[in-house]
């Protein structure tokens, strides 16, 4: 379970404060992946981060006693100058024990396909293959929650189905937290939702139909 | 599958650790003896000329320990303390990790530059050693005393700079045109009974001369620098890592607030 008590988040702006949350009060019940929806700028990746605990709410406790994975895919803390190979271990030193890390390479190695360039520094790798080195990498590691802002299938389409079974696996052992403005992926690995609606108002919907269909009601009107 | 927190920690400085040393020798043919010959090489260069010039107007002391027991506490010092200072900044990507966190950094650095230059200088003792000058380490504990609050110290002043200078974006202009000074007045090129006894007061609030004249106290047989203190330098490590301690402590979360 994760829950969420009296968190407020806010943003100075020359404007003067601006705040995405306001005294949020939410719990999540275990092994449901949930997803967070409502519009550009609405706070949803502020609240994955925020659960995720790489951002800190201004006031407010978020408390669980399950694992979180950092964003999926994610490859802003990849060094440039370093191999794949290299970025990879070095994370592997962060979350796995030393007797694994050689098979955690082996995994992200295998299921890149980056072929030599594992071992060239990851400046020269196409926006492509730096996706497939950080989709696979954050699937090497056993999280009870995956963070998963906005994945884009990446590579052809042979690439893409076994992400796709690889995903699906995962999801049957852990739960998502998904931001995504893909509806159809939402339905397909979400349970329930967190629907930001206007004026920042936060509903929970414990059918995630409901909440889509709230969704494309208030965008029509 | 839950660790302690200081296994996370450890975990983090070590996986930080290895991965500066790749990034900064990993594309080397000779990988890693370079973190140690460059610096190295660096020195024995600057030994080269400066002992020709100051052989002359030092002949009591051996010139070459001289400068060894100067120059390289003041890199250390310098080292860690100046890439703190935009240290936020430059690893944000890596608080994605939720293991690493910003003192992480600062301690993964300043075990690499620790190694380094230990490394760098025992080779260059020995070499020294070597050339036949006449060294005499008599005291051991003395110099790992002076060498470890340098480093503390160093950590001190680094956790600081990092935490202001992310708070105040113009003071990380500010630190370099600080530290510079240091170069001159840290008895590095002089030792300190050169200097008239009445200046003496303003040169030994410096804690860094401290470390450097122990440290040659310590390997030269006969250099005795009245007026400095281990005792000293210890206080000042001890006041320097309370206050950048405590101001991590308060501010470590807003750090890491977007």
């Amino acid at each position: 379970m994760i829950k969420i008590e009296n968190l407020t988040k806010s943003y100075r702006t020359p404007a003067g404060r601006h705040y995405v949350f306001k005294d949020l009060n939410l719990q999540l019940p275990s092994g449901k992946s949930v997803a967070i929806i409502g519009r550009n700028g609405a706070g949803k990746s502020t609240l994955l981060r925020m659960i995720g605990g790489i951002d800190q709410p201004d006031s407010g406790l978020i408390t669980t006693d399950k694992t979180i994975s950092w964003p999926v895919g994610l490859s802003g803390g990849f060094q440039g100058s370093l191999s794949g190979r290299e970025n990879v271990k070095f994370v592997a030193r962060l979350y796995a024990k030393k007797d694994q890390l050689k098979e955690k390479i082996a995994f992200v190695e295998e299921f890149a396909q980056l072929g030599k360039y594992f071992d060239m520094p990851i400046k020269n790798y196409s926006s492509g293959m730096k996706s497939r080195l950080g989709f696979g990498l954050s699937m090497a590691f056993k999280f009870d929650y995956y963070l998963v802002d906005e994945v884009t299938a990446v590579g052809d389409a042979r690439f893409r189905a076994k992400c796709a079974r690889l995903f699906k696996i995962r999801h049957a052992e852990s739960s998502f937290l998904m931001v995504s403005h893909n509806l159809n992926s939402l339905k397909e690995f979400c349970d329930m939702a967190i629907y930001i609606g206007r004026d920042n108002e936060v509903l929970l919907f414990h059918d995630i139909e409901e909440a889509i269909t709230q969704y494309s009601f208030e965008w029509k009107t | 599958m839950s660790r302690s927190g200081y296994n996370v920690q450890k975990s983090a400085i070590n996986a930080l650790f290895f991965r500066e040393i790749r990034t900064r020798f990993g594309k080397y043919r000779l990988g890693y003896l370079w973190a140690v010959l460059e610096p190295s090489a660096h020195l024995l260069v600057l030994l080269f000329f400066f002992g020709f010039i100051m052989h002359r107007t030092m002949p009591d002391i051996s010139f070459p320990l001289f400068l060894i027991n100067g120059i390289i506490p003041y890199f250390i010092f310098s080292n860690i303390t100046q890439r703190s200072i935009g240290a936020i900044e430059a690893n944000q990507g890596l608080f994605n990790y939720r293991p690493i966190k910003p003192i992480d950094t600062i301690i993964a650095r300043a075990k690499l530059e620790a190694v380094i230059y230990v490394a760098v200088y025992i080779l260059l003792m020995i070499v020294v050693g070597m050339t036949g000058e006449n060294i005499s380490v008599n005291n051991v504990l003395k110099l790992v005393s002076a060498w470890g609050l340098l480093i503390l110290f160093s950590c001190g002043i680094g956790v600081i700079f990092m935490v202001t200078g992310h708070f105040l974006p113009e003071a990380q202009k500010l630190f370099p045109v600080v530290l510079k000074p240091l170069y001159f007045i840290s008895g590095i090129m002089f030792p300190l009974h050169a200097i008239p006894k009445e200046y003496w007061p303003y040169l030994l609030w410096n804690p860094i001369l401290h470390a450097v004249e122990v440290s040659r106290e310590a390997v030269v047989a006969g250099y005795v620098s009245e007026g400095v203190s281990l005792e000293y330098l210890a206080i000042v490590t001890l006041a320097t890592l309370f206050i950048g301690l405590a101001i991590y402590r308060t501010r470590e979360e807003a750090m890491m607030t977007s």
